[in-house]
């Protein structure tokens, strides 16, 4: 059922469709951004997908990818077959995608929502504004690197006029305990002691040792030049000749 | 608006002013449950225009899942929608099971149902009667909650806790049912039935509440799809979706019982949905307890995954260091996303969750029913009275924790 | 280039070297518990058995029961190799998951973990231990055994800085190996045979060489454990940062264990390094971490003695330029220190040159003793760095004392607080009205400064040591300095700055411009 709405938008959009899988039992295609909304309206009035019921619009941040940092991700199900399928696209921080507002009306609430907690715009939404937070929120706090423990600055009354801003919190408070330190992971640093949770964390293994990999390649290379060099004399004068 | 007596000076300017009002309502408001604002645009009281804002009871869920490890996100889920926390705990034990590949042992598949329907039946209850008390009727709110009082003292004895269970567990439950379960359950069954028909009695001929509900806040089945509604709401418009019985999960599919789905999509229909649903619950605990096996496992066993008895625990070092390893790493999950479903309270209870194969989610996505039904609201109110959005907000049963996060 | 293939993935090899050894400088880790790439072969803990798949297979004769004839028959199962100890072949294949490495690993895992005491909640090895991390990659099972397990000496002093706990044991004789390959002395071994196993000591001797803490390092389960971190800290709770070891000239690459929550070092451990210690420090080395929060100096003062009164900040870099401005910028002796960074010495450096003085001093420390394995004779990590970033030789603190006697010098700027003289031996200076010491502790240098200023410690600051090769090994900052202090280039730059010459120096980055354009120049 959802496999034969993987294959129609193969044969729709051939090479468009970048990748398809079904892992976990869950039809995903991978679009460009830029056919975005082309595989949404597609998948929207194509006689034999037609889905029509709006599950989900969401994304799932990846800082250490700068080119496609963002996946943002369509979840629709058709009530006509019961098909469900996981659109799935990358975006870059700062570049726009295209709403899907006009094609479901859910869409509007979800992609404020993306916007609201990770910024990513969508163009052509009749109404960008935050959500869930107000406007006066600093960050989109389902960025990884927005630190779960930040404090916001505490905003004033709105409607008065020149008000002594209260100073924002003291010291840091919040969940000085959360696993990983995003902030410090992406610059290299946070590394854990506990090896198997510093394995999760991304961490080598504490005895691999890539230096010495490195010496061990470069001397095996060295020994291999060595030996093409004493295989092929007339080459390698040619080479000493430069 | 300006006093009359001003107006009476010229006989011209007893035309009411025209222009609309903008009208805040909530988020304090005794109708506004759950904290929601509505800033309103009115003609007299006709609704011309309005923007639901929700986001006052957001808590950051999603961000804190990405803190703990899998295991911890079971009490977060409870406060999701804390009217029906036993079926946000299944939600998420078959999120993390579905990534596991592992399945529970049916004892546990019937227990998981029955904990959840009974949780459903409180939720439609609570629904129903906060609908009724809102529209002037106290007693049958009183009526039906007493009913919620009885389902939270069985989950009382069997998780010991009236409303946060915390009692879902990835690859089984917390505790097996007690020996008393099926005695309660069939003294209980009965008495759910009777209050279901005295409701009915009180409400179905009770002209003040049919003037408000009929006709009121319609939702077409084509704008339930397309606003993503699910569950009661999208039912009571005629979309025969349930996930219980269009994608089964766990043994829904040994059962027998029906969806029941409404022809108008207003708030009629969607009183009368949950009112029938409440009796397919009860049809579905009735066949579940005929069914679920006495003794057996309740959890699955792998002590990588299910806590080692406490026994083991204190006097063996491999339940020491399994139980070390759940607590301080937390149970490790193969990479990879997965989208897992059930039917919430609400409708579908989505979980999209990423891991990136360690102890910690990476990104978990819930996909709350209710922020859909919320979203097509507007839809519903949109010309109508401003006396209707009580109703319209009611039959919606919108619940902060689930919509907020 | 000779490969072989280890589940299925080509691993490159020099002739000669193991399988173990070969996986793991590509990255993979077969487990093991005592094979070191450090340390000889002993191929005792079993962990690391492989299946050779290519080639005549090895056959091991075994009984298998029979559910049909109700009795045991004579079968056969591949025998597995020790990978530690199984050169790798050209074009051999091995597989280290497949079902049968899978049992045996199981089996041997759960062999280790028979008589394991219930210690976890108690030991310190819990988060980095070996047995935990492979029981639940490796068994997963519960206990079969149910029987009392075999009871052996707990808490047992080994020397000064060792506690053994041979119920944790698992007697893979990796710290036997230290001691005898690393420390040469032979001062630990193994008695008795099976479950009774222990590691003693030889008669009459304690483990007292200067390679105890390797001993504790190497075990991979919690039997060694040392006194200094016993029941401190539980590492979960502990990142770590880089850094190099300030010991010695050695430079010995470290990891700095610390807890965020309360800015406290609680241990270092070696970071490999080829080049520079292998996978070794001292014992010295590993505790240099504790003269981090003994005698720090937290706020400036003035005055000596009795006199000495607290400053604010500001007025105490104004207090030290005014001081130094009242005397002859010739005759201001400038102190670099061989304890500090290169940063900071080359700040000073650049301050000096501003001054115009010449008279350049070096402060170390003095009075230890090398060895032939990591111990350098220099007890100062950056004697080489303070004098290259100088820029000209520098005199010791000795000829400093007798210059102040001579009067060639009437005022001094000092940085850091080691000095080879005790405080009794500096007494001439207190004979000095502009006697300004930078310092991270209290030392003689201090003591009789008239103007003492802290700066930040090792692990509060972004830096680099050169060490006695000549290798510029560079770390970073872990913890924040105390409210108010600085690091020394920072402080330094500073009080150029209210003595009239602007450094230009407002970033760490900065300053290591200015001294890859000395290094530049000096070639």
């Amino acid at each position: 059922m959802s496999q034969a709405v993987v294959d129609r938008l193969r044969e729709h959009f051939g090479e468009r469709i970048l990748d398809a899988s079904d892992a976990f039992g869950d039809h995903e295609v991978v679009v460009g951004e830029g056919d975005w909304s082309d595989v949404a309206s597609f998948i929207k009035d194509d006689e034999s997908i037609l889905m029509d019921h709006f599950t989900d619009l969401t994304a799932v941040d990846h800082p250490e990818r700068p080119d496609a940092r963002f996946d943002v991700l369509l979840l629709m199900r058709s009530s006509s077959t019961g098909a469900r399928i996981r659109v799935r696209t990358q975006v870059a921080e700062g570049k726009e995608l295209a709403s899907l507002s006009a094609l479901w009306p859910a869409a509007n609430w979800a992609e404020r929502e993306v916007y609201d907690m990770f910024g990513i715009s969508f163009a052509g939404h009749p109404d960008m504004r935050r959500i869930l937070l107000y406007d006066e929120f600093v960050g989109h706090p389902l960025r990884k690197d927005y630190p779960i423990d930040r404090a916001q600055p505490l905003v004033p009354y709105r409607d008065v006029e020149e008000i002594e801003k209260l100073p924002p919190f003291g010291i840091e408070e919040g969940q000085p305990f959360a696993r990983i330190d995003w902030e410090a992971r992406l610059a290299g640093g946070d590394a854990q002691v506990s090896p198997a949770i510093g394995l999760q964390q991304g961490q080598r293994r504490t005895l691999s040792d890539s230096e010495a990999a490195q010496q061990l390649q470069e001397r095996l290379a060295a020994r291999k030049a060595a030996e093409a060099v004493a295989a092929e004399p007339s080459t390698a004068e040619e080479g000493s000749g430069e | 608006m300006e006093p009359a007596d001003e107006l009476l000076e010229e006989e011209s300017a007893l035309e009411l002013p025209t222009e609309p009002m903008r009208l805040n309502m909530g988020p304090s408001h005794p109708a506004m449950h759950g904290t929601i604002r509505m800033v309103l645009d009115l003609d007299g009281e006709k609704i011309l225009n309005l923007d639901i804002q929700p986001g006052y009871l957001h808590r950051g869920f999603e961000k804190s899942c990405e803190r703990g490890t899998w295991a911890q996100v079971f009490p977060y889920a409870d406060r999701l929608n804390y009217v029906s926390p036993m079926l946000n705990n299944v939600g998420w034990s078959l999120a993390v099971e579905k990534l596991l590949d592992i399945e529970v042992p049916e004892r546990c598949q019937y227990y998981r149902v029955i904990l959840g329907e009974l949780s459903r039946i409180a939720d439609h209850f609570t629904c129903n009667g906060a609908s009724a008390m809102e529209l002037g009727a106290f007693t049958p709110f009183l009526w039906l909650l007493k009913v919620r009082d009885w389902i939270w003292d069985l989950l009382e004895k069997e998780t010991g806790a009236r409303m946060t269970h915390s009692f879902g567990r990835i690859g089984g439950m917390a505790a097996p049912p007690t020996d008393t379960l099926k005695d309660d359950l069939k003294a209980l069954v009965p008495e759910i039935h009777n209050v279901v028909k005295e409701a009915e009695i009180m409400l179905l001929r009770n002209r003040i509440f049919l003037d408000r509900m009929q006709g009121v806040g319609i939702l077409t089945k084509e704008n339930a799809l397309a606003f993503g509604c699910t569950g009661p709401v999208a039912r009571a418009s005629g979309v025969a979706y349930d996930v219980r019985k269009d994608d089964p999960y766990m043994v829904y599919d040994r059962f027998d019982f029906e969806v029941p789905v409404g022809q108008d999509g207003d708030n009629w229909d969607r009183f009368m949905v949950r009112l029938e649903e409440i009796r397919q619950s009860v049809r579905i605990i009735e066949q579940a307890m005929e069914q679920m096996p006495d003794d057996g496992p309740v959890n699955v066993d792998d002590p990588r995954i299910v806590f080692p008895e406490k026994d083991d625990v204190y006097t063996t070092i491999e339940a020491t260091i399994a139980h070390f390893k759940l607590v301080m790493e937390g149970l490790r999950t193969p990479k990879g996303e997965v989208y897992s479903f059930t039917e919430g309270g609400n409708g579908e209870l989505g979980f999209y969750i990423v891991s990136d194969g360690s102890g910690t989610p990476y990104r978990v996505r819930v996909r709350p029913p209710c922020w859909y039904n919320l979203s097509a609201c507007r839809e519903m109110l949109m010309g109508d009275m401003i006396a209707d959005i009580i109703p319209t907000f009611g039959s919606i049963n919108m619940i902060g924790g689930e919509c907020d996060r | 280039m000779p490969t072989f293939k280890l589940d299925g993935r080509e691993i490159p090899f020099e002739p000669g070297e193991t399988v173990i050894q070969a996986a793991w400088r590509a990255g993979i880790e077969i487990p093991h518990y005592c094979w070191h790439p450090g340390l000889s072969i002993a191929a005792n803990c079993r962990m690391c058995l492989v299946h050779v798949t290519s080639g005549r297979q090895m056959a091991m004769p075994q009984l298998e029961f029979d559910a049909e004839k109700g009795e045991y028959v004579p079968a056969t199962k591949p025998k597995l190799q020790p990978s530690c100890q199984l050169a790798a072949a050209e074009d051999m294949e091995v597989s280290s998951t497949n079902e049968e490495v899978k049992a045996a690993q199981a089996s041997v895992q759960e062999f280790l973990l028979l008589n394991h005491p219930v210690d976890c909640p108690i030991c310190d090895q819990a988060g980095e231990c070996k047995l935990q991390d492979y029981y639940y990659e490796h068994q997963g099972t519960l206990k079969r055994k149910l029987t009392e397990p075999v009871h052996k000496p707990k808490g047992v002093r080994f020397g000064p800085t060792i506690v053994y706990d041979a119920e944790r044991c698992i007697m893979c004789t990796r710290c036997i190996r230290v001691s005898d390959e690393v420390a040469k002395d032979h001062v630990l071994d193994m008695r008795e045979r099976g479950n009774r196993n222990e590691i003693v000591l030889a008669p009459g001797r304690e483990l007292d060489h200067k390679y105890t803490l390797m001993t504790e390092h190497v075990c991979p389960v919690g039997a060694l454990t040392s006194s200094d971190f016993r029941f401190k800290a539980r590492v979960w709770f502990l990142k770590s940062g880089q850094g190099v070891c300030t010991g010695c000239a050695t430079g010995c690459n470290s990891h700095v264990d610390y807890d965020p929550r309360y800015g406290k070092v609680y241990r270092l451990r070696p970071r490999d390094n080829e080049d520079v210690n292998k996978f070794w420090m001292c014992d010295d080395g590993m505790m240099t971490y504790t003269r981090h929060d003994q005698d720090r100096l937290t706020t400036p003062t003035r005055g000596r003695g009795a006199d000495r009164v607290p400053l604010g900040d500001a007025a105490a870099i104004a207090e030290a330029a005014g001081l130094l401005g009242g005397v002859d910028a010739d005759k201001i002796a400038v102190v670099f220190s061989a304890q500090h960074t290169t940063e900071d010495n080359l700040a000073l450096a650049k301050l000096a040159e501003a001054l115009g003085t010449t008279q350049l001093y070096l402060a170390a420390l003095g009075g230890w003793e090398g060895d032939d394995i990591l111990r350098s004779d220099d007890n100062n990590p950056n004697r080489a760095g303070a004098i290259a970033a100088a820029g000209s030789e520098l005199r010791t603190t000795a000829d400093l004392l007798a210059d102040v006697q001579s009067g060639a010098v009437q005022g001094v700027l000092a940085l850091g607080w080691a000095s080879t003289e005790q405080l009794e031996e500096l007494a001439p200076l207190v004979s000095l009205d502009a006697v300004v010491s930078l310092t991270s502790h209290v030392g003689a240098l201090a003591a009789v400064a008239s103007v003492a200023i802290p700066v930040a410690d090792v692990f509060e600051i972004d830096g680099s040591f050169t060490n006695e090769k000549g290798m510029a090994q560079s770390f970073g900052a872990v913890l924040s300095p105390p409210a108010g202090v600085e690091p020394g280039w920072k402080t330094v730059a500073a009080l150029a700055k209210a003595l009239g010459h602007d450094l230009g120096f407002d970033a760490v980055e900065q300053v290591r411009a200015a001294l890859s354009d000395n290094v530049e120049a000096a070639q």
